[in-house]
């Protein structure tokens, strides 16, 4: 009976069509490793094809078709969760101790994560593990440019595995790298390894985030776009002025504008935050611009006590905070880094301390 | 729940979490936020109210009234009955440029 109240790990592997996911999985699901493992597949289309992919592995395969889970059957991977976890309690399946899910290609990962945390049934007995993406390194800049879905996945992960990475070469693969950085400086870039693919499936997300690093990567990422952008600008100008000047190669039309909307920034805080006030501001953000903040991780020092606070968002959703004993270094500054589409750090930073300078006088509520 | 007054807990949203510590309440913490929602709110003539540690009400000035279960609920609810977005991105900037004229207005009195 014990089973029953255990909190199973999920692991969600996303990524765009044809990127390499079943093939992932496939190479990482076979032997002892697999089989405490129970893996969720959906599939989009009219005949459902992954799992019989997936035939040869040794963990418990679930097929979800008949249309994508994060839109048209969210009850479903809540009913297989919960299914999953009811026939494990009463012995009729084995009792694994993680759960894979695999997206379709074309799936954005935040309604699956607000499936995981906010549906009371399935929150109690599941907790989010890590959002794995796979990325194609030869179709990457393509798909960066057609398809909003890619930016989702690579913008939702914690961590984002380079597939087909020998079908490329190593400029190639740096300029993905640095792009992966600009758009997602939170995540953990890997490539695929035959040797290290099952730690890159089931290692836990990192739980307080290396903010110094994501901070540098933020700012790296910053100045290399403007970098970019004047070299651009320079080269429309030089094309101007000569007519037959060959257009950069890498740069497709719109690239620029599309990358110009994704900004990731750091805000600092330099005294400890009030709590409730925090709370009002940051519902109100997500509330009006959910939709365009596709990441928020970071440390706060609340004040009235001495440990600090971690924070995750993914759009409108926020997971659950967690409470640290004490700062996980001898940097103590307290700061948010997000990763947003049109939204600036100037607007997001002068909002918060508008909000302190109107709210926090209010001592009298205290 | 609580075990004296039988209330519950508020629900499992994220804000309704209390950091450990000296003073550590959920009750007090969920009325300071009322407090300071309603000076929000209170820009538009709504009002938040508390209903038994559980949920929110939100009420218009015509007689509206709304249940909401966490923050974000109380802010759609409010949108609802305003009619308009409720933008944080520029909430308070009229106080802030009232704020600022009176310095000036201050200054250049001072001045003269």
């Amino acid at each position: 009976m014990s089973l029953a109240y255990d909190v199973i790990p999920v692991t969600i592997v996303t990524g765009f069509l044809g990127s390499g996911k079943s093939t992932l999985l496939a190479d990482v699901l076979h032997g002892t490793a697999a089989r405490d493992t129970a893996v969720l597949v959906n599939e989009f289309g009219e005949v459902g094809l992954d799992h019989l992919l997936l035939g040869a592995i040794d963990a418990q395969t679930v097929l979800l078709d008949n249309g994508c889970i994060c839109c048209a059957i969210r009850s479903d991977l809540k009913d297989a969760l919960a299914s999953l976890f009811s026939r494990r309690a009463r012995g009729e399946l084995p009792p694994f101790s993680r759960v894979v899910l695999e997206t379709t290609g074309l799936a954005t990962p935040a309604p699956i994560i607000a499936t995981l945390l906010a549906d009371p049934l399935v929150a109690h007995h599941y907790v989010l593990n890590a959002t794995v993406t796979v990325v194609d390194a030869v179709q990457a800049g393509y798909q960066r440019v057609r398809h909003p879905e890619w930016l989702a996945q690579v913008s939702a992960a914690d961590r984002i595995v380079i597939s087909k990475a020998d079908l490329t070469d190593a400029a190639t693969l740096d300029e993905l790298h640095a792009q992966l950085l600009q758009i997602n400086p939170a995540a953990q870039i890997v490539v695929r390894s035959a040797a290290d693919d099952a730690e890159h499936l089931f290692a836990a997300s990192q739980t307080v985030p290396d903010l110094g690093t994501i901070a540098t990567r933020a700012g790296n990422a910053a100045r290399r776009f403007e970098a970019e952008a004047a070299q651009a600008h320079t080269q429309a100008r030089t094309a101007h002025a000569a007519p037959l000047a060959v257009p950069h190669a890498m740069s497709p039309p719109g690239d620029a504008h599309h990358l110009d909307d994704i900004a990731s920034f750091c805000i600092e805080f330099d005294a400890p935050v009030e709590w409730p006030v925090f709370t009002l501001w940051f519902t109100l953000l997500l509330n009006r611009h959910g939709d365009n903040i596709l990441r928020v991780k970071g440390l706060l020092a609340i004040a009235g006590t001495q440990q600090p606070v971690v924070v995750h968002a993914v759009h409108h959703l926020v997971h659950p905070v967690l409470h640290l004993d004490d700062w996980p270094g001898a940097n103590r500054t307290a700061r948010l880094v997000f990763i947003t589409s049109g939204l600036t750090r100037a607007a997001v930073a002068s909002s918060w301390q508008r909000f302190c300078r109107y709210l926090q006088p209010a001592e009298s509520v205290h | 729940m609580c075990g004296m007054c039988g209330l519950l807990g508020g629900g499992r949203h994220w804000s309704n979490t209390v950091a450990p510590g000296a003073g550590a309440n959920a009750r007090r913490q969920r009325l300071v936020q009322v407090a300071h929602a309603n000076r929000v709110l209170g820009l538009f003539r709504l009002r938040l109210d508390d209903f038994h540690g559980q949920s929110f009400v939100v009420s218009s000035p015509t007689g509206a009234r709304e249940m909401a279960d966490d923050l974000m609920q109380v802010w759609q609810a409010a949108e609802k009955m305003l009619g308009r977005p409720l933008d944080p991105l520029t909430l308070f900037i009229d106080e802030d440029e009232d704020a600022g004229n009176a310095i000036d207005g201050a200054d250049a009195r001072a001045r003269s």
